[in-house]
């Protein structure tokens, strides 16, 4: 009677959690003399900005922009399968009780994480994948700085 | 009485038949409420992380009165991710006392369910399988397993009301209708799912209602 459930439950013991979840050796945010750049990391640690030349803005959000005209600096994270509002609530929740973010906003149409931090905090890109791995999803991009909002 | 109270403790303390993403955040407390055709399971279940969960689980199967109740611990195997598609695999067991809430009750016994659930989903497609079985003691041994598939007619963003319709079989070997056949409405909005649906072959409602805190 219970044999179809055999498969399954061998297929499920004989693999890791999160496919493709090697990123915690990224690149680290370096604020000096790489802001208003992509900071991109992918599975390998590597800076993808000159190869995927991707650009990611920040959500056209009323929280996020009077957090941003704050001085909290402004971080979007391209995000991968985040599909629906409970993967937003996800990580709103996660990065909403942190003392260090201003404004959290997930937008699933440019499926990105938005982030603005209060004013004087900083977050390393490592600890934010570590955070978003937390919430359950994972980071592709991750861009920071003024950029954003002028894009 | 008894049983009144049994199935009123069974509904507030909270299942995953069917239920999408069993597994929360770091953190996160989920409210499950699952009924088809043939039960009605609730859960209440904490994420310790966004691995796996630690819950109570209540399992009501009704043509039997047979009420079973214990901690149910859920494990995300596996989640596949893309750009546009997100895709799991969840294992869950639970261990318990089974109730028989009928007029002439029989003794307790020891019980224990276990399954295992798949799905894919983008933000317009969705399908998912899963499997279960229960060992009641002297109640009797059971199994099912379902599959589904669902379409969302446009695309949600953030915050905005999810809409899916979904198409839910299952397979019970051992019911007089073993094939179940159940359209239904997934409702997304914000922390709380709902679904609503029909049995066509047994003429027995399907709803389903979700909250995550």
């Amino acid at each position: 009677m219970f044999r179809f459930l055999l498969l399954p439950a061998l297929l499920a013991l004989s693999t890791p959690v999160f496919a493709q979840d090697n990123m915690n050796h990224g690149s680290a945010y370096m604020p000096d003399h790489h802001a208003g750049h992509d900071h991109s990391v992918d599975n390998h640690g590597e800076d993808l900005a000159a190869t995927q030349q991707t650009t990611l803005s920040l959500a056209n959000q009323p929280e996020l922009l009077a957090a941003a005209a704050a001085g909290g600096e402004p971080i979007v994270a391209k995000v991968l399968g985040a599909v629906c509002d409970f993967c937003a609530k996800a990580m709103n929740k996660t990065f909403g009780k942190r003392k260090d973010v201003a404004a959290v906003y997930v937008d699933l149409d440019a499926k990105t994480l938005n982030l603005v931090l209060v004013p004087g905090a900083t977050i390393t890109d490592k600890e934010l994948l570590k955070a978003i791995k937390k919430s359950g999803y994972k980071a592709e991009d991750i861009t920071r700085g003024p950029s954003v909002i002028a894009n | 009485m008894i049983r009144t109270a049994l199935i009123t403790a069974s509904l507030l303390a909270g299942s995953t038949a069917a239920s999408a993403r069993p597994v929360s955040y770091a953190g996160g407390w989920t409210l499950i409420e699952d009924t088809d055709r043939q039960s009605t399971t609730a859960l209440v279940h904490y994420s310790p992380s966004a691995f796996y969960s630690l819950g109570l689980r209540t399992h009501w199967h009704r043509s039997e009165d047979i009420l079973f109740t214990g901690p149910q611990a859920t494990w995300l195997a596996k989640r596949w991710f893309g750009e546009d598609h997100q895709a799991n695999l969840y294992v869950w067991g639970a261990a318990g006392l089974v109730k028989d809430i009928g007029n002439n009750p029989e003794d307790d016994q020891l019980g224990g369910q276990f399954g295992v659930m798949t799905d894919w989903e983008t933000r317009r497609l969705f399908l998912s399988y899963r499997a279960s079985a229960s060992d009641f003691g002297s109640f009797g041994q059971s199994a099912m397993q379902a599959a589904r598939v669902g379409f969302a007619p446009y695309k949600g963003d953030t915050g905005e009301l999810h809409t899916w319709l979904m198409l839910d079989v299952d397979h019970r070997p051992e019911n007089e209708t073993p094939i179940g056949v159940t359209p239904l409405i997934r409702l997304f909005y914000g922390s709380a799912l709902f679904e609503a649906g029909w049995n066509v072959t047994d003429d027995a409602p399907l709803l389903n209602f979700q909250y995550r805190f």
